[in-house]
């Protein structure tokens, strides 16, 4: 018997204004142990969709929402309990240094900390564990929200343009972590580079005025096929 | 160019469309007809207007150039090429003119409803608050020897710093940390929050002094209260005190932190219940220190002031709690809006209410005890809900 998706929306919509909807007709089925990039331009609705299922974005509407094909919300203590978000921008918990952020983390999952040595230091971030998160750089604090991400292996992960303000041996290293995620999890993961989605992903999912425009399974993730679909937005 | 300049400030105080402008204008109004409709009539001294005026006028001032709420915006500005006076001038002047029309004629409008005053006096007043802006203007551009990007940085930046750096050096390593991690018992998060919260007091000076001032009022209070019945003093002591709202309004002002404790899991537990701690910790400190203030001036004091104490204190942090968990304050301009919205007042209020209640009825605090157990019990139980 197949499994259910680990997250089913249909026909969602969400607004910051009354009548003016961000997203829009949006119906996604998010499977479990599977990496899902997204891409699209500015204002397509990225960051609000990861808003949205971390439970941030209040005015939104959907038919239905299943998790593990269960009625659900996703502001549901339990699908909290599931997932975790990594934000584009995130000034969160300033007076934290990362050991002390972990470990709140963790405290508030209910989790033992495991060893992130091997994070710590493939993310070149050694030096800066006992530094307040507010005297980090913007490139060290994401590390410092991805390692915390990475280590709690949440069944949902999700990433808001991870690779920003990431130096270049974080982000192939990052690359790395999200292609390998799907032994424990799904990721679902927003960016503007194409390389991102293309080299990680095994479903990418087009963006354009609140709609999943295009939806491009594991054999037809192309490069030059995204970068067209892409390129006809632009010119609508 | 001074023209966009003052254009992008006012748009960035008042709003996009200048509504806070009417917003406050009306508000002005009502209170100005609702004091004036009471008949209510207070004798207040030329002089005394005049210092009220500068003193309230200068201190918002001083608050609003110091806070870091646009420090960070106001640095990459200064990437533009804008010429250095012109920017300083339209940003202070845009900042002197909000906080003329938002707070000090709302302090006015609250003055003028009670006191009659002649055209001369409100001349007067009029050039007292401008005073109220320009000198502490003058005072913070000249400390910063007009050095344009170290005037906008507040102090806390300059001095924090060594002091954090200074708590971290000597520790272990990362790799002694993150092993020792896995040897040694996880602490629960309510000891990490916290943590978290004595470093966010003693890194903003703003909520320092305030405490620090609570626990000075807290020591001559008794003294001010004069020969009034000691059975009303207490609770209405304890009343005032209560009014350390800068304390309250954690989420408020750090809106990044309150998207976190609404993503992550058992938040309202983990998060508020600290919160909560934090906050009857603090209360009851600066209570306890007017206890020992009123305890030598009366000889003695019962366990029942004690126990007074204590509900204040918890009364004050649960309703505080509550309050900012469920309504934080949203848009607020600069950081002077926050420190002085009615939303930080309902609870004190509330409880110098309650003073005045327990001052008449003294029997009345154990049937407190029995609502406060039934609100902590009401909020457990939407917590698990």
């Amino acid at each position: 018997m197949n499994r259910p998706p680990l997250l089913s929306i249909q026909n969602l919509r969400a607004w910051y204004r009354p009548g003016k909807h961000i997203l829009t007709d949006f119906s996604i089925e998010i499977n479990a142990h599977e990496a899902i990039g997204l891409i699209g331009l500015n204002g397509a609705g990225k960051t609000t969709f990861l808003n949205l299922l971390s439970g941030l974005h209040p005015h939104f509407h959907a038919d239905r929402i299943l998790v593990d094909g269960c009625e659900s919300t996703l502001r549901n203590p339990d699908f909290k309990l599931r997932r975790y978000t990594v934000f584009a921008e995130d000034h969160s918990f300033q007076y934290f240094t990362f050991w002390e952020y972990l470990s709140y983390v963790f405290a508030a999952y209910g989790q033992k900390i495991p060893d992130v040595s091997c994070l710590v230091e493939e993310f070149h971030f050694g030096e800066y564990t006992d530094m307040l998160l507010k005297d980090l750089s913007m490139g060290n604090q994401k590390k410092a929200f991805l390692i915390t991400a990475f280590a709690l292996k949440p069944e949902l992960l999700l990433l808001d343009e991870p690779v920003n303000g990431l130096d270049f041996a974080s982000t192939e290293y990052l690359y790395q972590l999200i292609a390998g995620y799907k032994e424990h999890g799904t990721v679902l993961f927003s960016s503007h580079i194409l390389e991102s989605v293309t080299l990680t992903s095994d479903r990418v999912l087009v963006l354009e005025n609140g709609k999943i425009q295009k939806n491009f399974e594991q054999e037809e993730i192309d490069t030059a096929k995204i970068r067209e679909a892409l390129h006809e937005e632009t010119h609508l | 160019m001074k023209k966009h300049i003052y254009k992008a400030f006012a748009k960035k105080l008042f709003g996009a469309r200048y509504e806070r402008l009417g917003k406050t204008v009306f508000t002005e109004i009502i209170l100005f007809y609702s004091l004036h409709i009471t008949g209510l009539q207070v004798r207040i001294a030329p002089s005394v207007l005049y210092v009220m005026t500068t003193v309230f006028t200068a201190g918002i001032m001083w608050q609003a150039l110091s806070s870091s709420d646009h420090a960070g915006q106001l640095k990459h500005m200064l990437m533009l090429p804008f010429v250095g006076k012109e920017f300083i001038s339209g940003y202070v002047g845009m900042l002197g003119i909000y906080t003329l029309i938002t707070k000090t004629t709302m302090l006015w409008s609250a003055v003028f409803a009670v006191s009659d005053r002649n055209l001369p006096e409100l001349i007067v007043s009029v050039l007292c608050a401008l005073n109220g802006v320009f000198l502490p203007s003058l005072i913070f551009v000249l400390l910063r020897n007009m050095d344009a990007y170290r005037f906008f940085l507040p102090l806390h930046r300059v001095f924090a710093k060594p002091f954090y750096m200074g708590q971290s050096s000597g520790r272990q390593s990362p790799w002694q940390t993150v092993h020792a991690a896995r040897l040694t018992p996880q602490k629960s998060g309510c000891a990490y929050m916290w943590k978290y919260f004595f470093r966010y007091l003693t890194a903003h000076k703003n909520y320092l002094v305030n405490t620090a001032a609570m626990c000075g009022i807290a020591c001559v209070l008794p003294l001010l209260f004069g020969n009034t019945e000691p059975g009303f003093i207490l609770p209405i002591g304890l009343g005032i005190l209560s009014m350390n709202t800068p304390l309250c309004t954690l989420l408020s002002c750090d809106p990044s932190l309150n998207q976190a404790v609404r993503f992550l899991p058992g938040q309202k537990r983990l998060f508020c219940v600290s919160y909560c701690v934090f906050i009857f910790g603090v209360n009851l400190s600066v209570d306890i220190i007017f206890l020992l203030s009123l305890a030598a001036r009366l000889g003695s004091l019962g366990m029942d002031a004690f126990l007074m104490a204590v509900f204040f204190a918890l009364q004050g942090a649960v309703g505080s709690v509550w309050l900012e968990w469920s309504y934080p304050i949203k848009n607020w301009k600069i950081e002077s809006d926050l420190w002085h919205h009615p939303r930080k007042y309902i609870v004190p209020a509330a409880l110098v209410l309650i003073a005045g209640l327990l001052g008449t009825v003294p029997w009345f605090l154990y049937i407190l005890y029995g609502i406060l157990g039934i609100e902590i019990l009401a909020v457990r139980c939407s917590f698990e809900g």
